[in-house]
């Protein structure tokens, strides 16, 4: 046992850590001074909160079955005060109606406002006037961000993968906590940079122009392009181009010849390749499998409009085409020259780095210039003002590169680049306060820092000038506003929506998680005898009895007999439709199966979802329950939604009794919440739990198997979902949590795992209904919908609160941050929602603008260090 | 108007166009000329090292065999635990037949240990609860009890191959290796509550440091061997080398500026990098010094992730082949995936998630799947071992004669997440240190003590103990 006086005497510790006002006092006298406020909470504690806890909580918490190993009576009371963690499961709990029991005495509101006021308050030392701000840990960049910023500094993509994928915490991939950098990673980091540089930065002060051209540019004279060109067919496309000036030209010209693998194709097809129907190019293909060629042609031209042409021909007129395909395409077309030196111009995009014609002779002036062109480059990479020596460190690195014989001054400038994307102020996120402290243990910081919170909240990458300046002149906070609703409007805000909703919602796995079709389709038109059709055909007539008689049309919902699911894997290409892989025959899409351009669109849906929602500051009850979806003609498909056509996703109204709208019935979530062959209600109601409503189940017990051991092997029939839940949850240790999951996922079993509609599951109807542990009652997922959106929209608000500060400031919340939380969530509330009530909510909140001090930071990791360790 | 044609069988050197778009085409090009070429290694006669020659007879070099051949280390993780039943062999410690599971290992019988009786009993829930896929996989080469945070604070222990990188130091280019067939996507939850740094990774070189494993074989060899063609990489390797020394030499400076006003943990995060920074550093002069002294291979870098994951794992075993075939590292952690890895099985016909099978309540079908599973893993590391018979090394005696190579999981049964009587093999001769060919009884021991006694074998001043060891093993 511990003594009673030390406990307290650690209390009385982080307690002053915590208060913030030991400054003026010795520590002794401090630790005397809270040594009797800790006393008086205590009394507090015995007189005021004991007796609810008595009332409503002990009666389960307490002795021999101390639900959820939590003993209201056998610990002593300072070890009860001290311990944040366990408050914040009361308090979640308690807010969330989860306790007591709905079978329970409930709390009076009163009660419950008191409860809660004394957790905030006297447990967690919440000082409204003065949150505590916590402190991020050093945060490196993700390669999202990394990527971004690259982009943003040199005009140029670099490949994300090129970087090893970051550690995740708290949902998120910007925490400083877990994102580590190891040799490895670092060895990544700087050939990043050498690539970025080898594509982004000049190698010299002129180059050949270079002019390239894709297939979709040559069109004939009904627009279609010359990407498929048969070896049957005569075709001419062309493309208009206009040269400054008269010189020598090399013609590039990339193709590859593309047939069928079997049968060989006897076919063969002559090019004629002109300039101003001059031929300067011929030849004649054969059939191969994929064989790509290259050919160089040299020409002259003069100044004006020039016509590329390109003209097929097939060589034996006679020969009737074979059905399989046999075609030439065009892959890329240079125009490069003049080739002559003295016509050369600078390479693209040279003038980003270097605003001089061309750089001086003269060493002093050279390394000058040097001076001038990374100054501005760095400051824009590290966010802030750079130092004279860091600077003077470039040059000279600079100058080591370009004083070599054969390098030129551009070289000299991109190693010192390569350096400057590898530097530790590049990397990581340094933030520096104001110079005025606000109190010994908070402090502000400064307009650089916050300038860089914002453009890595919003667009992932470093600030633009027009922020950089806002905040070098000290006035991003005067138009702090302005310029949030300026960087969402910026198409760079994309990334934003996509971060952070495919985490928020964890529907990143949708492009690539296993789900197999067929098993999911075969389990949902399994009867219990005869065929399929059969069983289907008996069915059909009972849609009615389902929630959703009308909306969605039989016809979408792939009927076998229909041959739906005899079609098999369908030859659709993945993303980059231009690609240049098997082309092969697209048959129209039947809603039945879960296909990469499916996949994808789910993928949009939930970011154009979003982004609607975020951009026409609609209500965040929107993302619970709408009268929309956004789909193109597949994911229609799918959703059974009709008369949609082509791959654009758009807003598309749905009709009153239709139960999409809203995350919970989108494609992407209900997948991923799924297993390959089937649906998991239990990983769905967890979902819901977690994502929606912020109130995390407690783990599995230990040693207690996932809810499909319970079903026995030798179960003469297969049991639905809702019969193996039913049966697990007759075992009381699975009980209480399985309670609180297993309505919520059920109501969405009208998802098959894919997110497809269905009524039945082997061969049963399936049956939506149910109760949520706070009592209320509910027909499916409509009602589902409609019960979060009206009766626990608190929750969800500070669950969104929680999950964007999360975000934004970069670490897991703590027992402090509840504040901010509820704050943000309460003017959520008083706007009904609106998104911008949220964002500006966390962007204006404590934590984003403040933080503790070194001093204070270290001094509360050594007070929970000690409590953890006297665990 | 003149015209002439010359044909050019690479992008020409002058043309810049857009990137993006044409190192898509040249990649998709590239993977298309590669697919007609079988994965298979070249020939690796012409590699005759001359590095380990220097070492012979040396006995007080680490990691280095009596016959002074390199002394090569690995840890093969699979996930999820093997069915008990059909993985255990029948019989006693000389005689015995090997179950289903082990059946592709056959061959390979006399050169490998079959260890049971080895637990580790830190993956266990105690207090922590639920999550023993993230502690299995953390605890598996640290032995340390890791600390249950979604992030903050997060801590393991300093894992057993880094230890030994440790002992070993830069003897060769690269202390230790660390891969992975589990390519990782972020999404946004690990298990129960344990931030996911846990389930990715298998190495730390401190408690808070996790060793990122490699995934893509390419990048795996150029980073051991240089970009470019064969007869252009040792160059491309130096130029690159004398490039990064300056960079480095600035990356170091930059040190200077920042000590001030940073939290402890910050000076953590810090320290991560200027250790990283000093490690390349001393790579690069080390690989400097000993130049041209190293066999390098005559094959082409492989041409990324191969689609089929059993043609994925067979190029990365040909990677920790080539490693230790070109005495590049002595220590190899490699991940084959993550624990609780839920990838599906259709290329082997079994479309269903391989965590969410394991989990199987004693229904036979699912765990006849399982079955599938554990052999189909098994089958790539009887691939990967017979490659390492199949290689003379230096001395005379095959690549694998002259290592220790542990393949186990830290789960036991994965239906209950059991962490006790491990399946763990122990394939090699340890360079005539070890008795394979035996099914040997630890009797309940840590798996610790096996690191540690694998320890001993690297050099003489391995610790005392390690990760929750209780002794070392005396009787591999």
């Amino acid at each position: 046992m511990h003594s009673p006086l030390s406990l307290i005497f650690r209390i009385a510790l982080s307690v002053i850590l915590i208060a913030n006002h030991c400054e003026a006092q010795s520590s002794g006298e401090a630790v005397d001074e809270h040594l009797r406020s800790s006393l008086r909470d205590v009394t507090q504690f015995e007189s005021e909160i004991k007796p609810l806890l008595q009332q409503y909580c002990v009666h389960c918490h307490q002795g021999e079955n101390k639900s959820g190993g939590l003993d209201f009576d056998k610990v002593d009371i300072p070890t009860l005060l001290a311990d944040n963690q366990l408050w914040m499961k009361v308090l979640s709990n308690v807010r969330a109606g989860l306790m007591p029991p709905q079978e329970e005495d409930q709390l009076p509101k009163l009660g419950r406002d008191k409860l809660e006021n004394w957790i905030k308050s006297k447990v967690f030392r919440i000082d409204s006037a003065n949150p505590m701000p916590g402190r991020v840990t050093l945060r490196r960049m993700n390669r999202t961000e990394y990527k971004n910023a690259v982009r943003d500094l040199l005009g140029i993509d670099i490949v994300e993968q090129m970087l090893p994928p970051d550690d995740v915490g708290y949902g998120f991939d910007n925490i400083g906590d877990v994102l580590s950098i190891s040799p490895m990673r670092l060895e990544k980091f700087i050939e990043a940079a050498f690539k970025a540089v080898d594509l982004g930065v000049p190698k010299d002060t002129l180059a050949v122009p270079i002019r390239t051209y894709y297939p979709e540019d040559f069109v004939d004279e009904k627009g279609r392009n010359g990407d498929h060109l048969s070896f049957y067919q005569a075709r001419t496309v062309s493309k208009k181009i206009v040269l400054q000036s008269a010189g020598k030209y090399r013609i590039h010209i990339y193709n590859k010849i593309d047939g069928d693998a079997e049968p060989r194709d006897p076919q063969e097809c002559r090019i004629h390749v002109k300039a101003d129907n001059v031929e300067f190019f011929t030849k004649q293909y054969q059939w191969a499998d994929n064989n790509w060629t290259e050919d160089d042609c040299f020409i002259d031209l003069e100044a004006g409009e020039h016509e590329i042409t390109f003209t097929t021909e097939p060589v034996f007129p006679e020969l009737k085409p074979l059905r399989t395909k046999m075609e030439y395409r065009i892959v890329s077309v240079n125009v490069d020259g003049p080739l002559e030196r003295s016509k050369w111009e600078h390479p693209p995009g040279y003038e980003r780095l270097f605003p001089r014609d061309k750089p001086p002779t003269d060493p002093e002036p050279r390394r000058q210039y040097a001076r001038e062109i990374l100054k501005s480059f760095s400051t824009k990479a590290f966010r802030r003002p750079v130092p004279e020596t860091t600077l003077n460190r470039l040059v000279e690195l600079a100058e080591q590169t370009y004083s070599l014989p054969n390098k030129t001054f551009e070289e000299g400038i991109g190693q010192s680049i390569v350096a400057v994307l590898s530097s530790s102020k590049f990397l990581y996120h340094f933030e520096q306060a104001e110079t005025s402290a606000e109190s010994s243990s908070t402090e502000v910081i400064d307009e650089y820092s916050l300038a860089a919170r914002l453009s890595f909240t919003l667009w992932r990458s470093i600030p633009d000038d027009e922020l950089f300046q806002l905040a070098a002149a000290q006035n991003l906070r005067a138009n702090f506003k302005e310029q949030v609703a300026r960087m969402v409007a910026d198409p760079k805000s994309a990334a934003f929506v996509q971060s952070f909703s495919n985490q928020w919602l964890q529907t990143n796995a949708i492009l690539d998680i296993p789900i197999n079709s067929e098993s999911v389709m075969a389990m949902e038109q399994a009867p219990e005898k005869g065929s399929g059709s059969e069983k289907v055909a008996q069915a059909l007539p009972n849609n009615a009895a389902s929630e959703d008689p009308n909306a969605i049309p039989r016809a979408g919902r792939g009927v076998p007999g229909q041959g739906a699911l005899a079609q098999g894997p369908q030859g659709v290409q993945g993303r980059g439709a231009v690609g240049f892989g098997g082309f092969r025959r697209r048959r129209e899409y039947a809603g039945t199966e879960l296909i990469p351009s499916v996949r994808e669109a789910m993928k949009q849906e939930t970011e154009a979802y979003f982004a609607y929602v975020l951009k026409e500051n609609r209500s965040v009850l929107e993302f619970l329950d709408s009268d929309y979806v956004f789909v193109n003609a597949e994911l229609a498909k799918l959703y059974g939604v009709e008369g949609i056509q082509g791959t654009e996703l758009r807003k598309v109204a749905i009709a009153e009794n239709n139960p999409r709208g809203g995350v919970l019935t989108m494609g992407s979530v209900l997948t991923v919440t799924s297993n390959p062959t089937r649906t998991s209600p239990v990983k769905r109601g967890k979902w819901v739990l977690e994502n929606i409503l912020g109130a995390p189940t407690a783990p599995p017990p230990p040693n207690i198997p996932a809810l499909e051991e319970t079903i026995s092997s030798s179960s003469e029939k297969k049991l639905t979902q809702r019969e193996a839940l039913a049966r697990h949850r007759e075992n009381s240790l699975c009980a209480s949590c399985h309670a609180r999951m297993d309505p919520l996922g059920l109501a969405m079993e009208n998802f098959n795992a894919f997110g497809r509609f269905r009524d039945f599951e082997n061969g049963e109807q399936i049956d939506p209904a149910g109760q949520l542990v706070t009592g209320e009652q509910f027909n499916g997922v409509r009602d589902l919908k409609k019960a979060l959106a009206d009766k626990h929209k608190m929750e969800f608000y500070r669950n969104l609160a929680s999950k964007l500060l999360t975000y934004a400031v970069g670490r897991g919340m703590e027992y402090y941050d509840i504040a901010a939380i509820d704050e943000v969530a309460d003017r959520l509330n008083q706007s009904e929602g609106r998104f911008s009530a949220l964002l500006l909510g966390v962007l204006e909140s404590k934590q984003f603008h403040h933080r503790l001090t070194v001093s204070a930071t270290d001094s509360l990791a050594n007070a929970n260090r000690a409590i953890e360790e006297k665990k | 108007m003149k015209s002439s044609t010359t044909d050019v069988s690479h992008a020409n050197s002058l043309s810049v166009s857009n990137p993006s778009r044409r190192d898509r085409a040249c990649s998709r090009r590239r993977f298309l000329r590669a697919s007609g070429l079988a994965m298979a290694l070249p020939a690796m006669e012409s590699f005759i090292p001359s590095v380990g020659r220097a070492f012979a007879g040396s006995a007080d070099m680490v990691a280095t065999t009596s016959t002074g051949a390199p002394l090569r280390t690995a840890f093969l993780y699979f996930p999820n635990g093997a069915i008990p039943s059909a993985w255990w062999p029948t019989g006693n410690e000389k005689e015995y037949q090997l179950n289903r599971t082990m059946q592709p290992l056959e061959p390979l019988k006399s050169k490998l240990q079959i260890l049971a009786g080895l637990n580790d009993i830190t993956a266990n829930p105690g207090n922590d609860g639920g999550g023993d896929h993230a502690r299995a996989n953390s605890t598996f080469l640290t032995g340390t009890r890791i600390k249950k945070t979604n992030g903050a604070d997060f801590r393991a222990g300093v894992s057993a191959d880094q230890v030994m990188a440790h002992q070993i130091g830069l003897t060769t280019p690269f202390r230790s290796i660390e891969m992975s067939c589990d390519v990782v996507l972020n999404v946004g939850a690990c298990d129960t509550d344990y931030a996911c740094v846990y389930q990715h990774n298998l190495s730390w070189s401190s408690p808070t440091t996790p060793l990122t494993p490699e995934v893509d074989p390419r990048q795996l060899f150029e980073r051991l061997f240089g970009a470019g063609t064969p007869k252009d990489r040792t160059r491309n390797l130096e130029i690159r080398r004398a490039q990064k020394r300056s960079i480095l030499d600035f990356l170091q400076s930059e040190r200077s500026d920042l000590s001030s006003n940073i939290s402890r943990r910050d000076g953590l995060k810090l320290d991560e990098y200027f250790t990283s920074v000093r490690d390349i550093e001393q790579r690069i002069a080390h690989a400097e010094s000993s130049r041209s002294a190293r066999p390098q291979p005559n094959r082409d870098a492989p041409e990324g992730i191969p689609e089929s994951y059993t043609e994925y794992m067979r190029l990365m075993y040909d990677m920790l082949l080539l490693a230790f075939e070109t005495d590049s590292t002595r220590v190899v952690s490699f991940m084959i995936a993550g624990d609780g890895n839920n990838r599906d099985f259709s290329e082997i016909g079994i479309n269903d998630g391989h965590h969410n099978l394991t989990h199987h309540g004693n229904r036979n079908d699912w765990i006849d799947k399982v079955k599938e599973i554990d052999l189909w893993y098994v089958q790539q590391l009887a691939y990967f071992l017979q490659k390492m018979e199949a290689t003379k090394d230096i001395d005379g005696n095959s690549l694998l004669y002259n290592s220790q190579i542990v393949y186990g999981s830290a789960c036991a049964d994965g239906n209950r997440h059991t962490h006790v009587n491990l399946p763990i093999l122990l394939a090699g001769h340890g360079g005539g240190t070890l008795n394979p060919g035996r099914f040997v009884n630890c009797n309940d021991v840590p798996l610790c003590n096996l690191f540690l006694s694998m320890m001993d074998r690297i050099s003489k001043d391995s610790p005392k103990t390690f990760g929750d060891s209780t002794g070392r093993l005396t009787d591999i």
